[in-house]
């Protein structure tokens, strides 16, 4: 095909492409202009152009604060247990979804499993303390009237990593199947229909057939995932996290809102997350390396 | 500045802050030369008789009634009509959520053109460093020259907390009354069980130790002798009836500078002592807004407490709902903790309130002076906090008495006087007693006697802030951190057993010291010295 007839066929493409490459330039790649501020005494009214070069004073200055590995350590260990609970759980919601018969009662569960994904984590985090709470929580006041004793989910910190756990993937676990229902609608039906003749049973059929077909997705997700271990959300730990877990709750996320915008120090603030992203790049390409290496799937 | 915000409104909303600060604080970059040669011309272009605008912060509490905005209501049109027509300025105020005052006001002052020409905070160490970064217009010459109201108003020794380098940068506003909490005991409890009010801390702990064990409000499982909250108005009566003050009647002036102090490990020890003998609420460390707190205090399971001054006595406020609730409850103001030597140490406000700042890039410097100057002149801060005579108050002896049957449309014109007249924190009259007086008659008739015995209660053996007149660095670099460190030692250290006490104390303060504690400590030892 030449190209102008090309561009004519499929000019609506990239029109719809348009949109997205504006965002990314003005949200994504704009921005990047202010990292030149980790390198910079970042005056506030001089503002980025006008502050004095410092080198890597500021990175030193990071690399010293005790609160700064703490942090890191909770946002890799917070991560890491968000991968091993949170990650499986929609892939096993997704194939009990795909297995159900009824449609109308697997269009209602599916309904029902996304609601928590609309619900903003600062109104979870009200339910969470109504809940959870040693005192008027109603968990405890059940435990309580069984005279057991409360269980501080809230203000222990291994209980607490639990809740954490917990209400994560009570939020996201049902959003999350989106896109292994959407794989799995692509796979040819007349294999299921040949497993069962040949005698297959169901747990069979799962494994030898539903799961390698969202085997790529899987993949890419995981990877996806792993390119995030270092970045992690700000509502989900801070509203979640209170002042008696601090020594877990306490992530980059917070810790750059409390150095930056609270204090004012954008300097250490933009090290910090310059530091996130070189160390979210590494792991993203690191883990698709490693990935095609073993399974021949990969996300570039 | 890359924060990966991928779920959730706030995260999302706070990324764009973040990249719109980037790209504003781009722009100024970019036109910080022409701002400034602009801003050196500062001369009122009103006078020229071009009408001009002028920019003020006003604090959004989202407590607007109909028909009134936060910016749009009797109070913003009385400024415009007695301020701005005949001056040829359109007053234009920019309002700022009072939760997020310090970040929102960090984008805004980024903004060469975006930031209004009057802001205010109350955090001196944010003041010093747009003072020191170079990003607040010089005030002095301009208040000597059309200020002569609001410097009679504010007076000398207010002034003085502007100044850094001998320099004035902020007009500190002046506060009306600088006591602070007071404490309050469920007398109908006492009556029950026929105690008397305790006097001291060791009668108080008596007393809670009766209120947990024979639970005189019949309330079940459900007492809670002190009700506390991760919040200053709770643990700082009690702390500081325990630490020892650097200098006379004077301490150092921020929270986060409680653990310097001797005693405060003993202050910690007692609480250990209250929540493990399950004297205060259960829940306290996860009730920083004490939302909680007065829940509990309003269902009537709580014995007792301390809190702001003011804070229970409002209309349809804590004390109502509390007498409501449950019938037969009594409330009676008490001053229980004593320190080592008999004294009902607590802390009170310095004698400013607000810093009230004009940004360099602001061109508008003049008329923003003019504004409060005009503030400060006639009765127009009586209007602002009181409304109208004759329909919101009578002047009683020259001090305005709120009328209890004024019409709720009076009433709701002046909701946010207290926002509005930032030069004043609190009715100002001129001496405090007077001060006391017209703030008390702007209560409810029924609370007006409680509240007397309160603010006495409160202005009881203070321990005021030190000012050193000078920004404490420290402060500046580790203060957020430090307060967040203040909470994790006072929850650590009061939720942990007994006999781990020690241990977990110690763990805490060394971690404390190591965020910036100690070098915070030297500096201030330093500075008292030179103080001295």
């Amino acid at each position: 095909m030449k190209g102008s007839a090309y561009i004519k066929r499929y000019w609506q493409l990239y029109a719809l492409l348009l949109l997205p490459i504006v965002y990314f330039l003005i949200f994504r790649y704009g921005p990047m202009y202010g990292v030149q501020i980790a390198f910079k005494d970042f005056n506030l009214f001089q503002g980025i152009a006008g502050s004095e070069w410092i080198g890597f004073d500021a990175f030193r200055q990071v690399f010293a604060m005790p609160d700064f590995y703490v942090t890191l350590r909770n946002t890799f260990m917070l991560n890491f247990l968000d991968l091993i609970v949170s990650f499986p759980a929609p892939i096993l919601l997704a194939i009990m979804l795909f297995e159900m018969r009824s449609v109308w009662f697997k269009k209602i569960s599916q309904t029902i499993l996304y609601i928590p994904h609309f619900i903003s984590w600062v109104i979870i985090g009200g339910i969470v303390y109504q809940l959870f709470g040693n005192q008027s929580g109603m968990i405890n006041n059940l435990l309580m009237n069984m005279g057991l004793d409360p269980i501080p989910f809230l203000t222990e910190k291994n209980p607490w990593l639990l809740t954490y756990l917990f209400t994560g993937v009570w939020q996201s676990a049902g959003w999350g199947t989106i896109l292994y229902l959407a794989a799995l609608t692509g796979v040819n039906k007349e294999l299921f229909e040949a497993a069962e003749v040949d005698g297959a049973g169901r747990l069979k059929r799962i494994w030898h057939i539903t799961l390698p077909s969202i085997k790529p997705t899987i993949v890419t997700l995981l990877i996806l995932n792993l390119g995030k271990m270092i970045s992690i959300g700000f509502d989900r730990p801070y509203i979640i996290g209170n002042v008696a877990v601090r020594e877990y709750s306490d992530v980059l996320s917070t810790f750059v809102y409390r150095v930056g915008l609270e204090s004012g120090q954008y300097t250490l603030a933009t090290v910090v997350g310059l530091f996130q992203a070189v160390v979210g790049l590494v792991f993203i390409l690191g883990s698709n390396y490693i990935s095609k290496k073993l399974t021949g799937d990969g996300i570039m | 500045m890359a924060v990966k915000a991928r779920k959730g409104v706030l995260s999302r909303a706070l990324a764009l802050a973040m990249a719109t600060a980037m790209t504003v604080s781009l722009l100024a970059g970019c036109s910080s030369k022409s701002a400034e040669g602009e801003a050196s011309s500062k001369n009122g272009a009103a006078e020229s008789g071009k009408r001009v605008t002028l920019k003020v912060e006003v604090f959004d509490r989202g407590n607007s009634p109909a028909p009134h905005t936060i910016t749009n209501n009797y109070l913003t049109q009385f400024v415009q009509k007695e301020f701005g027509d005949p001056n040829n300025i359109d007053v234009q105020f920019v309002p700022i959520q009072r939760s997020e005052e310090v970040t929102k006001l960090n984008v805004l002052m980024a903004s060469a053109s975006d930031v209004p020409d009057i802001v205010f905070v109350y955090d001196s160490s944010v003041f010093y460093r747009y003072a020191q970064q170079g990003g607040l217009t010089e005030v002095g010459p301009l208040l000597d020259e059309h200020g002569p109201n609001l410097k009679k108003f504010l007076g000398e020794e207010t002034l003085q907390y502007g100044k850094l380098d001998g320099k004035m940068y902020a007009i500190p506003g002046k506060r009306a009354i600088t006591g602070r909490y007071a404490s309050y005991i469920r007398q109908d409890w006492l009556d029950a069980l026929n105690l008397p009010a305790p006097q001291t801390t060791e009668e108080l702990y008596n007393t809670l130790k009766a209120f947990k064990e024979k639970d005189p409000g019949k309330v079940g499982g459900k007492v809670i002798p002190m009700g506390m909250a991760l919040a200053p108005a709770q643990y700082e009566p009690l702390i500081y009836s325990f630490i020892k003050p650097v200098k006379g009647d004077l301490t150092y002036p921020q929270r986060y500078e409680m653990p310097f102090h001797e005693g405060f490990k003993d202050a910690m020890k007692f609480m250990n002592k209250l929540y493990n003998e399950g004297l205060i609420s259960k829940d306290f460390s996860l009730d920083e807004d004490k939302s909680q707190l007065v829940k509990d205090i309003q269902n009537g399971n709580v014995g007792f407490f301390s809190d702001d001054v003011d804070r229970i006595f409002y209309d349809d406020g804590i004390l109502d709902n509390l007498l409501k609730n449950v019938s037969g409850s009594k409330l009676a103001a008490i001053d229980a903790y004593t320190n080592a030597e008999g004294k009902h140490a607590k802390s009170r406000y310095a004698s400013n309130g607000l810093y009230i700042m004009i940004p360099k890039s602001s061109k508008r410097a003049v008329e923003a002076i003019k504004y409060l100057d005009w503030m400060a002149s006639g009765d127009n801060l009586v209007h602002m906090y009181s409304g109208v005579e004759g329909e919101n108050y009578e002047l009683v002896d020259g001090i305005p008495v709120m009328k209890p049957d004024a019409p709720q449309e009076a009433v709701d014109r002046i909701y946010n006087g207290g926002d509005m007249a930032i030069i004043s924190n609190g009715k100002n009259f001129g001496d405090v007693k007077t001060n006391e007086k017209a703030w008390i008659f702007g209560f409810p008739e029924r609370n007006q006697e409680m509240l007397r015995q309160s603010i006495d209660i409160a202005n009881q053996d203070t321990i005021g802030p030190i000012a050193f007149g000078k920004p404490i660095e420290a402060e500046a670099k580790y203060g957020t951190a430090l307060l967040d460190k203040l909470n994790v030692i006072i929850v650590k250290s009061t939720m942990c057993k007994p006999e781990e006490f020690e241990q977990v104390y110690e763990q805490e303060m060394k971690d404390f010291m190591a965020k910036g504690g100690a070098e915070l400590q030297k500096e201030l030892e330093e500075a008292l010295k030179e103080l001295k």
